[in-house]
């Protein structure tokens, strides 16, 4: 991989970062409302100078004075020092605290969604390549019907139902103390695993469907592909044939759908989230919305777009190590 | 040239069912390729010529292909009933097969050297250090320049000409006994396909290899081929030396398809056609399959297939008519 690759990802990243960054500063404030009202409703017994007064004070707290303008230069010179602001909440607390403190347990669900998607997906799609036109080939096919159709709350509200509820064999609702006694125990790690059990389910289904149904046709086109003839002919055996031609190449579409799922990963599932009571992301996010409580919004946003743009930028990079056709400029080595 | 035989194919047969029918890609062709000997293989599209090649190797997916074969002779020994893992030690040994078109041939993500080390890892007791020198040795007897440093290339930094060198020198790495090229020039301008059947016909000649090459292109066998078959729709209609073919040929399917080559000396530039296409091989017409498009049809070919009938030595047509033109 070629350095001048490397650094022209890297600017076009902090670009688009940049970009992102403005939007999300802007859009909020297209809004009629001010903040500042948003943070501090008028009370019946103030008297209108005494609201002034609050408002003006808000302002200052939360860098809402001034100019437009100035507001964005303040706003990218604190972001410049890693400065998220304060949320609207009590206490004003750093908005960068409250997303560190949910981003690990939005990552518990995302990370083993996305494993068990991929591990069971590549070995279902694998398989129904192989048996393709077959029971197993069918079953996948009929399978990504129904999961596109359901969507994963319901299943959700199913699984809750008959294996939280009926069948008691998981938690229906998280247990409210699974975050504050977390000590990195095996107990603790179980009692997540355990709580845990049904939201990654409901995700899961539609996981596995999507990379098996990725695996399958990647895996089918690429051994109708004339080279894997070629190699057949050589002599070589059919594992060499699978392993060095066929899944080598059928990897490339399932990086692609890797990189974008990975992306996904922070953003954490709101109504999952919720259904299932867990305090991630995606609860914090609707919290922050419920209560118009704007930098945590701009906050979460901002640092979903900045994980989603890193995430595309190594997967570009791993897809151009992958594949040795994807280069910038045609050149040649 | 010898007598000794290289390939002996008796009567091979090859059938895809469908759900809209029977495809009746090979229906019956005999095949015979001395030691050392060039024999094309000639006809249109779709005429069954890569469906043969590919079940010769044995690389047609069965199911959804139907392969029946009388004898299937390689160097005297005899290959019929052999079983994919045990025709792995015969592919790339024995025969080894040239594509048409080397792009899609070639793994896009592995470099060519690889490619070619492949081919040599096969053998016992080969050493990776050994296969590499031996690649890049074959990619210099094809005429690559700078061998050392194409064996690094993955085939997209390559031209289309030196890609196909790179699949003729794994076709020989092993020094086959049998090459198998599959219309390996089709794919290229005509200044580099010259280029190509030179380095073709060179390495077949040092190597003392026997080669069936398959075209739809009687030009560019013309200074290659030792014999030539020509087929349509499954069939061979006519086989014959080369020399004699070009000289005259007595099937009127050869006839329209010597017509179709241009000629230097021929200053009206006009060309013989043969009217009408190819029939759908799902629906064969009645009798001799070349019925419809032929001028000289008669009652008894749109009844009957003609048999393929041995007029001189070495030279047989399927047709009714070319008794009478013989005894004229």
């Amino acid at each position: 991989m070629k350095l001048s690759y490397v650094l022209q990802r890297i600017v076009l990243t902090i670009f688009i970062f940049a970009v992102v960054m403005t939007l999300n500063f802007f859009i909020p404030r297209l809004g009629v409302e001010d903040p500042a009202e948003r943070y501090y409703p008028p009370q019946g017994n103030m008297s209108d100078v005494e609201y002034n007064i609050i408002k003006q004070y808000t302002r200052e707290q939360y860098d809402l004075n001034g100019s437009t303008w100035e507001q964005y230069v303040k706003y990218v010179a604190k972001l410049m020092k890693g400065d998220l602001g304060n949320s609207f909440k009590s206490g004003s607390p750093k908005v960068s605290d409250l997303i560190a403190e949910r981003i690990p347990w939005t990552l518990v669900l995302s990370v083993s969604t996305m494993l068990v998607g991929l591990i069971f997906g590549l070995l279902f799609g694998a398989f129904a390549a192989w048996k393709r036109g077959r029971w197993p080939d069918l079953l996948l096919l009929n399978a990504s019907t129904f999961t596109t159709a359901l969507p994963s709350f319901f299943i959700a509200l199913i699984l809750t139902l008959v294996l939280g509820f009926e069948l008691e064999w998981f938690p229906a609702y998280t247990d409210s103390n699974m975050v504050a006694t977390f000590d990195w125990s095996w107990d603790a790690i179980a009692n997540v695993a355990y709580n845990a059990a049904l939201p990654v389910m409901s995700t899961a289904f539609g996981s596995i469907v999507g990379y098996a149904q990725t695996t399958r046709n990647s895996v089918i086109s690429v051994s109708n592909e004339d080279f894997i003839l070629t190699a057949r002919s050589k002599g070589l055996s059919n594992s060499k044939v699978l392993y060095k031609h066929t899944l080598r190449n059928a990897l490339l579409p399932i990086v692609t759908s890797f990189g974008m799922s990975v992306s996904g990963l922070i953003g954490g599932s709101t109504v999952i989230e919720k259904i299932f009571n867990w305090n991630g992301m995606g609860t914090l996010f609707l919290e922050a919305n419920n209560t118009n409580d704007y930098p945590l919004m701009m906050g979460i946003m901002l640092f979903m777009s900045a994980f989603a743009l890193v995430a595309n930028l190594v997967t570009d990079l791993c897809y151009s190590l992958l594949d040795p056709r994807v280069t910038v400029g045609g050149e040649r080595r | 040239m010898n007598e000794e035989l290289m390939l002996k194919l008796r009567n091979l047969k090859v059938i895809f069912p469908n759900a809209m029918g029977i495809v009746k890609a090979v229906e019956g062709i005999d095949l015979d390729i001395h030691k050392g000997e060039c024999v094309a293989l000639v006809g249109e599209s779709g005429c069954g010529k890569s469906v043969t090649s590919l079940a010769v190797m044995k690389l047609l997916n069965t199911p959804p292909a139907l392969i029946s074969v009388d004898e299937q002779v390689i160097d005297g020994v005899e290959l019929k009933d052999y079983s994919n893992k045990k025709m792995q030690s015969v592919r790339g040994k024995d025969i080894s097969l040239i594509f048409q078109d080397a792009m899609s041939a070639l793994n896009p993500v592995m470099t060519v050297g690889k490619q070619i080390q492949e081919v040599f890892m096969t053998q016992p007791g080969m050493t990776k250090a050994l296969a590499k020198e031996k690649s890049i040795e074959a990619l210099e007897l094809v005429g690559i320049p700078e061998p050392q440093r194409r064996y690094n290339d993955f085939p997209h930094q390559l031209s289309g000409g030196m890609r196909q060198r790179v699949l003729i020198a794994m076709a020989f790495a092993c020094q086959p006994k049998l090459i198998i090229a599959d219309e390996p020039t089709t794919a290229l301008d005509v200044t580099v396909q010259a280029q190509v059947l030179e380095v073709l016909s060179k390495m077949q000649r040092s190597n003392n290899t026997s080669l069936l090459l398959i075209t739809h292109d009687l030009s560019v066998v013309a200074n290659m081929a030792d014999t030539i078959y020509v087929m349509y729709c499954g069939k061979i209609v006519e086989q014959s030396p080369a020399y004699e073919l070009f000289k005259k040929p007595y099937h009127p399917y050869t006839k329209g398809l010597l017509g179709a080559i241009p000629k230097l000396s021929d200053e009206r530039h006009v060309f013989i056609q043969i009217p009408d296409s190819v029939p759908n091989p799902m629906n064969k017409p009645k009798g001799c399959y070349f019925h419809p498009r032929c001028p000289h049809a008669t009652e008894q070919c749109r009844q009957s297939m003609p048999p393929l009938r041995e007029i001189s030595k070495g030279r047989k047509v399927r047709c009714f008519h070319c008794m009478e033109e013989c005894e004229k």
